[in-house]
């Protein structure tokens, strides 16, 4: 009480609250700053769930009222690649709006938020040396050949940034792009005769002269490839074996003993919002899961049509599903719920009629092309390092070029727009949290046998768009089941138990349940589960 | 010599003759039986078994009889906090025993399946006692390490021993599950009824019951044909409706299965039933996997369960039936044949094809995630009752058992008992320690021909000489020297596992002493096939080096020095050669 008394009087005497003055994607510290401002709130709480081995916090933020644990939640992770700096930012600020604009939505609901799970890699933005990392600061050996990081990056042309290599040579397979000559693409077809061919690697040298470029980088595993859905065993960055880093353990045992979770969102590349994952019939009889359900294919077909109602950026290259050990499918594969992940932006198609028609285009379009494009219209400097040429130990006497697009460039929006995109992402969010389970008693009957019994009939009523339980979450063993329970003693039930178990209620389903009950007085009748939350009642016998 | 002195010697014979004689009728009581221990330092009965307790101290014993030779320490901590304790037994006057090629052994990973720890302390006593009597155990621990891990679940092993359980339980370690998921965990075990520290059987008279009590053997229950009329009906193993939910023993201690907890191909309970939340989530099986992690001289590794008579190898799901391919399985079969004929009785067998499929069990995160070839032994079988084959649970057998071998001492008799919810019933059937558990009077041998399979198995771990060093004279002051480096065991020092994801580093082959110009790997040395490293060629990287083969290094060098010739290999030990 009386820190956050200072903490307020502080603020107030400095006149300004920290997040007023960003103009670029805080730092780790600057993120740990307005989630404490976040945490001080009456209805939020931080609490920092381990240091990673490159001493940054995993923070985790929960915002809720009352019996948190016991109310359907939300869970909301971010920074699931270190490079991916925009989806911190969406936490925080979705956090931030959550608590000032929707506290009414706290007596109900809880949020579980966990801003960033790769600080490590994620420094590397406001690192002297920008580049995109995903692996924390463990040491890997990720060519597996014995010796550590032996063969990592080299900033060549000494501008604080890791960009590409162009090597000229007869035996390359890359040429200038038709209409964006910076641009390298595959030499395919007639029109690539004649053109110089180039080499395409990424900036440094081949250290241990495997002719291998910058194959065993200074960095540790990736949080998102290092989970156990389809784990990419032995991989760079994956490691050898699956949760193998204390950030990703200490996340999951947080989440094992959160048993009201009933969805995840997940701000990262894969996407399942704009479209949502497809049905397969042979991949989910497999013993081995690969498909979502059926029935749940058919939940994800709703919640994206919200998202794609309240997000209104239209999909494109958005063809990231899932890869392996990523973090969105395993919360749902092998942890049951219903889970949702989008990168919260992407670069926008930009159509060809809206270009100037007195040049019209010829080459093919990539991704680097529309990015040109799209950077072009929107007036943006600064987002291509120019070809310079260096001097390279391993290519002596021949031409070698450093340059390409910047960075971080292609995956994050410029910052002043991602008040819009989180503004967007609150509002789904939100309509998500008010579509959660939810338990209600209807038609109570009580009729009074002879005997002093009476019988009890009531509905158990789900009044949600959503079921209880996915399909995915009523084979899971951790996710509970609808507890039915009677306040008496067992043996004045005389048909009935104290305790019932039911499986699921489908969306607006209900169920009836009768007790035979001897004596007077009242009963309470509770039901639910922590990720239902729970209905209670009082019977007068 | 003088007579007075011819004399005196004479006194003196006859005095240290007369002397003599107390300590001649004091002598031998023993007799050598050939393949046991004589005099042991340490003194252990092996007819009997071990509490938690009791294991750690013999350790500590054979640890301080044998400081040259036997070393422990605490790998982790178990979920209860007790040490995991593991010996390391090499002859540690000859070198680094994290150095030498090793053999891993555990035991009793499933809490019930008890006597896996003291066939791992069987093989630590047997090896550092007759060290000093034969040339063959002390050559193998000069040349290997032994890392001993009696117990992998020393919480539920006690559990085991000290509470009431039923033979198969509680397998899982003590962490307590909610395993009908109602929200409350543990909250219907099994209830020790008539109080004697066993869970049995209930049984009811009832008019709809099928059973009968078999007249000539009231203990047995038979069923009756479909058209008779029984007496008994069976209620399970002892116990209540303790939450009041209708339903029986229907929670109780874990449930999970530490054998589903391990990183390969690891998968959740609904497809795995009995993993835990995510590999290595269990503090026992990850204080395994550190150690194991930290030890990549382990080459070889046994696990030891309950029963059957069996040899196992993986795969443990058909899903894995790639991972082991054609090389590896020769060796596996190498051994694993070996291996029927030194245990008769046992079979050797695949777990997915012979068994069942496991997704997460030990034996294949030990082979597929570190390339270490792995056997779990199923111990004890009815083979070694009356030499016949039965199969497991055979209750006629186990009646006979107990009838003519173990004189009543497995069985508790049925006796009437008021049950809460039953009303009259009788408990009574086999003891816990009775089936998958040997007699005492089994325990000793069964522990010997398996510990002398995993002696035949640590032998044949990778063994490294330098066995060639030619020379040969280029002119221009320059030398070309070619070393030849022999594997005289059937292990490669790097499995074919191991070779397809680079799980281990290359073997090193170095030079010292000379001026390197250049350095390969000589293929075919009679049609000079190389493959030269140009990075760093002192330190030759050599992928593998086979079992019962050579590989051959070459280097180019100018000058005369004496140089020197080291092999470095992570599982295939060390090796040098001096000019």
């Amino acid at each position: 009480m009386k820190n956050k008394f200072l903490f307020l009087l502080a603020a107030v005497c400095l006149g300004f609250l920290p997040a007023a003055a960003q103009d670029d994607y805080p730092t780790n510290k600057e993120v740990a700053q307005r989630l404490q401002q976040i945490g001080s709130s009456r209805d939020a709480k931080l609490i920092s769930l381990v240091k990673t081995e490159g001493g940054e916090d995993i923070w985790a933020l929960q915002i809720g009222r009352g019996d948190l644990e016991n109310k359907p939640a939300i869970a909301i992770t971010s920074g699931v690649e270190g490079h991916h700096v925009l989806s911190a930012e969406l936490a925080l600020q979705v956090a931030e709006k959550i608590v000032k604009d929707h506290s009414q939505l706290l007596e109900t609901t809880t949020f579980y938020v966990f801003p960033n799970m790769s600080p490590d890699a994620y420094s590397q933005y406001h690192n002297k040396l920008k580049y995109e990392r995903r692996g924390n600061a463990v040491k890997v050996d990720h060519d597996r050949d014995g010796e550590i990081s032996e063969d990592g990056y080299e900033d060549l042309n000494r501008d604080g940034m890791i960009t590409d290599m162009r090597v000229e040579s007869p035996l390359g397979k890359y040429i200038a792009h038709e209409d964006y000559p910076q641009i390298l693409v595959e030499a395919e077809g007639a029109n690539a005769a004649g053109k110089i061919r180039y080499l395409k690697l990424s900036e440094g040298i081949d250290n241990d002269k495997d002719e291998k470029f910058n194959e065993d980088l200074s960095e540790g595993i990736a949080f998102n490839k290092s989970l156990t859905y389809q784990f990419p065993v032995f991989e760079a960055l994956a490691g050898d074996y699956p949760v193998s880093q204390k950030e990703t353990r200490a996340l999951l045992d947080y989440l094992f003993e959160r048993w009201n979770i009933f969805a995840f969102v997940t701000f990262a590349p894969e996407n399942n919002l704009s479209t949502p994952l497809k049905y397969n019939k042979q991949g989910a009889e497999k013993r081995i899961v690969t498909s979502i359900l059926e029935k749940d294919a058919e939940l994800n077909k709703i919640i994206s049509d919200i998202y794609n109602e309240t997000v209104p950026l239209k999909a494109y290259n958005q063809e990231n599903q899932g890869k392996g050990g990523d973090f969105f499918q395993w919360a749902y594969f092998h942890f049951g719920r219903l889970s949702f992940s989008t990168p919260g932006w992407w670069i926008p198609e930009v159509k060809q009629e809206e270009k100037d028609s007195l040049n019209p285009k010829k080459g093919k379009i990539t991704p680097e092309t529309n990015f040109l494009a799209w950077a072009e219209k929107e007036g943006l400097d600064n987002i291509f390092v120019n070809w310079t040429e260096v001097e390279h130990p391993d290519f002596p006497n021949r031409k070698v070029e450093v340059g390409g697009i910047r960075p971080f460039a292609m995956m994050n929006p410029p910052y002043r727009m991602v008040d819009s995109i989180a503004e967007q992402h609150t509002d789904f969010v939100v309509k998500l949290a008010e579509m959660k389970p939810k338990l209600e008693f209807h038609n109570l009957e009580t009729e009074k046998l002879s005997g002093g019994l009476t019988r009890i009939t009531v509905d158990l009523f789900n009044n949600s768009p959503l079921p209880t339980h996915s399909e995915m979450g009523e084979r899971s063993r951790w996710l509970q089941k609808l507890q039915i329970t009677v306040d008496k003693e067992k043996e004045d039930i005389l048909a009935g138990n104290t305790i019932k178990l039911s499986g699921k209620l489908g969306a607006y389903e209900k169920e009836t349940i009768s007790w035979i009950v001897k004596g007077n007085g009242t009963v309470t009748v509770k039901a639910g589960a922590p990720h239902t939350g729970y209905a209670t009642m009082k019977v007068k016998l | 010599m003088k007579l007075n002195k011819i004399h005196t010697v004479v006194i003196l014979g006859i005095l240290s003759f007369l002397l003599n004689i107390p300590s001649l009728q004091a002598q031998e009581k023993f007799f050598r039986a050939i393949g046991t221990p004589h005099k042991p330092e340490v003194q252990v009965s092996w007819n009997r078994y071990y509490t938690y307790e009791g294991i750690v101290e013999i350790m500590e014993k054979i640890a301080k009889a044998h400081p040259n030779l036997a070393k422990m320490e605490s790998i982790g901590k178990s979920f209860e906090g007790k040490d995991i304790y593991l010996l390391t037994i090499s002859d540690f006057k000859t070198g680094d025993p994290d150095k030498k090629p090793a053999m891993y052994i555990d035991g009793n990973i499933h809490s019930n399946e008890i006597q896996g720890a003291e066939f791992s302390l069987y093989t630590a006593w047997y090896l550092t006692e007759m060290f000093d009597e034969l040339d063959f155990i002390k050559e193998l621990l000069q040349d290997k390490t032994f890392y001993i891990n009696p117990t992998i679940n020393p919480d539920a092993r006690n559990n085991y021993m000290n509470k009431p359980n039923t033979p198969h339980s509680p397998r899982s370690g003590m962490i307590v599950l909610d395993n009908d998921r109602d929200g409350q965990a543990g909250e219907d075990g099994f209830d020790d009824l008539n109080g004697d520290n066993d869970i049995t059987m209930m049984i009811r008279k009832s008019p709809t019951g099928r059973y009968i009590k078999d007249p000539q053997d009231p203990r047995r229950l038979i069923r009756v044909e479909a058209e008779e009329k029984g007496e008994y009906e069976m209620l399970g193993y002892e116990g209540k409706d303790t939450d009041g939910d209708g339903e029986v023993n229907e929670d109780g201690i874990g449930y999970y299965d530490p054998n589903r907890d391990w990183g390969w191909n690891w998968q959740p309970d609904y497809i795995q039933r009995g993993a835990y939340k995510y590999p290595f989530s269990l503090p026992e099986s990850r204080s395994v996997m550190n150690f194991v992690m930290d030890h990549p001289n382990i080459a070889g590794a046994q696990s030891y369960h309950n029963y059957g008579g069996m040899i196992l190898r993986g795969p443990g799901a058909e899903e894995d039936k790639d991972t082991y391919n054609a090389e590896d399985v020769k060796i596996y079969d190498a051994i694993g044949k070996k291996g029927e004929e030194m245990i008769p009785g046992y079979r050797y067998l695949v777990v997915y094809k012979d068994l069942y499929s496991v997704f997460g069990g030990e034996l294949d995160w030990f082979y597929g995630g570190r390339g270490i070839y792995t056997y779990t032994n199923e111990l004890m079988n009815s083979y070694q009752y009356f030499h016949k084959n039965e199969g497991r649970g055979n209750q006629e057998e186990q009646l006979k058992v107990d009838k003519f071998l173990t004189f009543g001492d497995a069985f508790v008799p049925w006796e009437e008992y008021d049950h809460p919810q039953y009303g009259k019933i009788q408990i009574g059937g086999f003891k816990k320690n009775f089936g998958r558990a040997h007699p005492g009077f089994l325990l000793e041998q069964d522990a010997h021909r398996n510990m002398a399979f995993t002696i035949y198995h640590a032998y044949h771990t990778p063994k490294l000489s330098i066995t060639e060093v030619k020379e040969k004279n280029l002119g221009g002051g320059l030398k070309q020297i070619t070393a030849t480096i022999y594997n005289e065991r059937l292990m490669p020092t790097h499995s074919s596992q191991d070779l397809k994801h680079n799980i281990e580093r290359p073997d090193y082959v170095s030079i010292s002493g000379a001026n390197v110009i250049t350095g390969m790997v000589v293929n075919d040395e009679d049609f000079n096939k190389v493959e030269e490293q140009k990075h760093n060629p002192e330190k030759i990287k050599v992928r593998n080096i086979p079992g019962m083969e050579a590989v051959k290094v070459r280097w180019i060098v100018s000058g005369n020095g004496n140089y020197r010739i080291k092999v470095d290999s992570a599982k295939g030990g060390t090796a040098e050669w001096r000019k």
